[in-house]
């Protein structure tokens, strides 16, 4: 009898097992379950296998001959080793997979490396058949210091907005000219000139102008008050020499910094000259900070109810109009528009939840569309849904009646914190978009079968969901289904894309660009229609043909593009050019219009300085070039 | 058989209607786009075992081969098949899992070789095939390694893969299954994205030997 193919590669599979723990303790069955699931895939030397940007894992990845280095992303420590080694026969992320999470660490081969792949839910499987597995994860679980994904991101994102403000000069913070005496003046003439002035802090110099020394609020009781001091003396004998000074380059973060560090309530500004220029003091520093992510954060998380986040939610406008004004990416805005925006909702659903009885059901709240993309502006409206589980024993009508009333009372709240009721209805409230996951699968399967001009539609929409609140696993489930489904299905793809191309970047033969020939707007161009639609649309396609589970248009393009084989620096100019148009859009909306029509997309090209006008030009030219990748790969 | 009877009307391999229906069918499938990316390539890697005839030559007694499939090697995407009793079913079977896939070979003079006669003696015309020679890519795609022309011990050791049995023909095609992993990483590196540029690259190459 000839042993077939499939067993003897299966039978070099657990000969590698079994001789590498904790395999080789795995009960047969088990181990014959993982031994005939694992794919083998080859990342040669310097390349990566699995960064926190990929979402959740795909694969449980065992190391079959090669090294792969863990490093920590970013500098904020969630293990104890800031790399770590793994060699033949070691697994990873088994904390990511086991949460359904993105991965903390980014994996990188450090040679040439060779890895086992188990499709993630076939990990999962493997943990509930095999004790000895499950208790092993268990363990190396518990071995990390157990940081949630969101507490990092918190810390990622606040630190982007709080370096942002915190950057600014102190030479645009000093607002008053410095009041100094000179060091020969007598304490009493120091003091009455410090009441007269009212300030809390009496900077000294000398004729130079330079700084000598300081006498602040607090000194005056520890040091003239209750030693007695001869108040006749000069200032130059109770003052604090040599003050604390920073040159007026420095940040407000600097400030901050040179405070904790030494105690003190104030800095003095000096010049390249060392001439004092100004005073700053730890409350200038504060009211900066008054609008800052965390705070704005730590108000949404404690309100108590829908007014205080119809205040936050204004906090957040003015926070993007601050971070825009200092010339903030745009990529790192939306960003933190995104996690703020995520941050009020769950808030809005969790003052809910005390109203609505939803425990012990499995459901959760989708985002759509932008939102789903994390690409949303401030003037977007609500795109949202929900999918649960319908439990065996339960009754539909009343459970999705009960998610329906729910989902009505959030939809509102969401209305009155600033995010208009959608126009679509594209909304959770509707019966149609409250679905259990097999009526999900059913739609979206509809779609794919028959990619009729509405169905498309629909994909541009609803294939960007991302969860907001509640069970990410359902989400998690949803996608690797669609992706399955559209992955293999070119008559699909070649439909989306069909519909992508459906508009061309507004670039003209002889104009710089093609304006918009409707009388309503003359000489303006519709930087959503015309311009970040293309992207979006293009790298969606790439996702669904590629399974990529991002939904974010910059990572479809990166890490879609990157299967497919287009350059590293080909994707980046194109993310760049997407950036840049969702910069001007912002700018356009929060800037620009006065009047504050909701969703005003449009700019004109001859009010654009000459610079900007030629990065438009560019970022369009980037648009055509992933147009143009489309027309050739599906021949259009 | 002998090469002038394959010229007459009327000879060649006597296939039953089942097989020239699934003969039929293969030819039938559309082939694959070899300009889209490796990632979404189906590689089909194939290795011939062989006996030496009485008068010289080989005899293709059996094959081995493997798929990769999104860069992925999986053992349920494996082939195996003896040509002892029914080496016609056993060269459609082989057919119908390469599916029109372009194949790679080490060492395309012997394997692509013998393997083709195989089908000719037993099935007659079948469809083409593109055939991509790791003998031949490796040395254009690693020169830092190794420049020439070399043996397949040699590239395998270069890049640490055990050649766990050479009397397996399955367990010989996942040897140059890892290989062929090996040079569509530094393939896709230095540009060349799709089957097409590497088969492209092989013609000039080849050209260049004067082979």
């Amino acid at each position: 009898m000839v042993t077939t193919a499939p067993d003897t590669l299966i039978r070099t599979n657990l000969d590698f097992l079994r001789r590498h723990p904790p395999f080789d303790r795995m009960e047969g069955e088990a181990l014959h379950f993982l031994g005939e699931r694992l794919a083998t895939a080859f990342y040669p030397a310097d390349s990566e296998i699995l960064m926190p940007e990929d979402g959740p894992p795909s694969f449980f990845y065992i190391v079959y001959r090669g090294k792969v280095q863990a490093r920590q992303v970013g500098g904020v420590a969630v293990t104890e080793y800031a790399t770590l080694t793994l060699g033949p026969g070691e697994g990873f992320p088994i904390g990511a997979i086991s949460a359904g999470r993105p991965s903390t660490n980014g994996y990188l081969a450090v040679e040439d490396t060779y890895c086992f792949q188990l499709p993630a839910a076939d990990f999962l499987h493997l943990q509930e058949i095999s004790p000895s597995f499950q208790l092993f994860c268990t363990r190396y679980i518990a071995s990390l210091l157990n940081q949630s994904r969101e507490q990092l991101q918190i810390q990622f994102s606040q630190r982007a907005a709080e370096q942002q403000t915190m950057t600014t000069s102190l030479s645009s913070l000093v607002k008053k000219a410095p009041v100094f005496v000179p060091p020969g003046l007598s304490t009493r003439t120091a003091l009455e000139k410090m009441v007269e002035a009212g300030v809390g802090c009496m900077a000294v110099a000398g004729d130079d102008d330079k700084p000598v020394g300081v006498l602040t609020q607090s000194d005056i009781l520890k040091r003239i008050v209750l030693p007695g001091f001869d108040l006749a003396r000069p200032i130059a004998d109770v003052m604090t020499a040599p003050p604390h000074t920073l040159g007026s380059n420095a940040s407000a973060y600097d400030a901050a910094l040179e405070m904790a560090t030494h105690g003190v309530r104030h800095i003095l500004v000096v010049d390249a000259e060392d001439k004092l220029k100004g005073v700053i003091s730890e409350r200038d520093l504060f009211a900066l900070q008054r609008i800052g992510l965390r705070q704005i954060r730590s108000s949404i998380e404690s309100a108590a109810d829908v007014q205080a986040l119809q205040r936050a939610s204004q906090d957040i406008r003015q926070l993007a109009l601050n971070l825009l004004a200092q010339g903030i990416g745009a990529e790192q805005l939306t960003q933190f528009i995104s996690a703020l925006n995520d941050a009020l909702t769950r808030r809005i659903i969790e003052l809910n939840l005390d109203r609505h009885d939803l425990y012990g059901v499995e459901y959760a709240w989708l985002a759509f569309g932008s939102e789903g993309r994390h690409e949303q502006t401030l003037s977007t409206d609500q795109d949202n849904g929900i999918i649960y589980v319908l439990p065996e024993w339960a009754d539909k009508e009343p459970l999705k009646l009960r998610l329906l009333e729910f989902a009505r009372d959030v939809n509102n709240d969401l209305a009155s914190c600033g995010f208009p009721l959608c126009t679509g209805n594209i909304m959770a409230s509707n019966p149609d978009l409250c679905l259990t996951i097999d009526e999900w699968r059913e739609r979206f399967g509809t779609w794919i079968r028959e990619p009729h001009p509405e169905a498309l539609l629909n994909a541009t929409i609803f294939f960007d969901f991302r969860v907001l609140f509640g069970d990410e696993k359902l989400a998690y489930k949803l996608r690797h289904w669609l992706l399955s489904m559209t992955g293999g299905n070119p008559a699909f793809l070649k439909a989306m894309a069909t519909n992508a191309l459906d508009v061309s970047p507004p670039l003209g033969k002889i104009r710089d660009f093609v304006i918009d020939d409707d009388p309503k707007y003359p000489g303006t161009i519709d930087l959503k229609k015309f311009g970040a639609r293309l992207f979006v649309d293009a790298a969606r396609v790439l996702a669904l043909r590629t399974g990529v589970e991002a939904t974010s248009t910059v990572q479809r393009l990166r890490q879609g593009g990157g299967r497919i084989g287009m350059p590293a620096e080909e994707l980046a100019a194109m993310a760049d050019g997407f950036h840049f148009i969702q910069l001007l859009r912002l700018r356009h909306q929060h800037l620009d219009t006065d009047h504050g029509a909701p969703g005003d997309n449009r700019v004109k090209p001859d009010d654009l300085n000459e610079l900007d006008r030629r990065i438009l030009k560019e970022a369009f030219r980037q648009a055509r070039k992933i147009q143009l990748r489309l027309k050739l790969d599906y021949q259009i | 058989m002998s090469w002038l009877s394959r010229l007459l009307p009327g000879s060649g391999p006597d296939l039953s209607p089942e097989q020239q229906a699934s003969l039929a069918a293969i030819t039938r499938h559309p082939g694959p786009d070899l300009g889209r990316s490796h990632f979404e390539t189906r590689y089909v890697i194939v290795n011939a075992e062989s006996r030496p005839m009485d008068g010289g030559g080989q005899r293709l007694i059996g094959v081995g081969a493997v798929a990769i499939n999104r860069g992925l090697l999986h053992p349920a995407e494996s082939f195996r098949a003896e040509l002892a009793s029914a080496p016609a079913d056993a060269l459609l079977g082989l057919l119908h899992f390469i599916a029109k896939a372009p194949l790679v070979v080490y060492n395309a003079p012997f394997n692509q070789g013998i393997l083709e006669r195989g089908f000719e003696q037993n099935l007659g015309n079948v469809p083409a095939m593109e055939w991509l020679d790791l003998m031949v890519i490796m040395p254009s795609l690693y020169p830092e390694r190794i420049a020439g022309q070399a043996s397949m011990d040699a590239w395998l050791s270069a890049f640490g893969i055990e050649r766990l049995d050479r009397h397996d023909a399955v367990l010989e095609a996942l040897a140059v299954a890892q290989l062929h992993q090996v040079a569509l990483a530094r393939a896709k590196a230095q540009g060349l994205n799709a089957p097409q540029d590497l088969l492209e690259s092989q013609t000039s190459r080849k050209w260049l030997r004067g082979s």
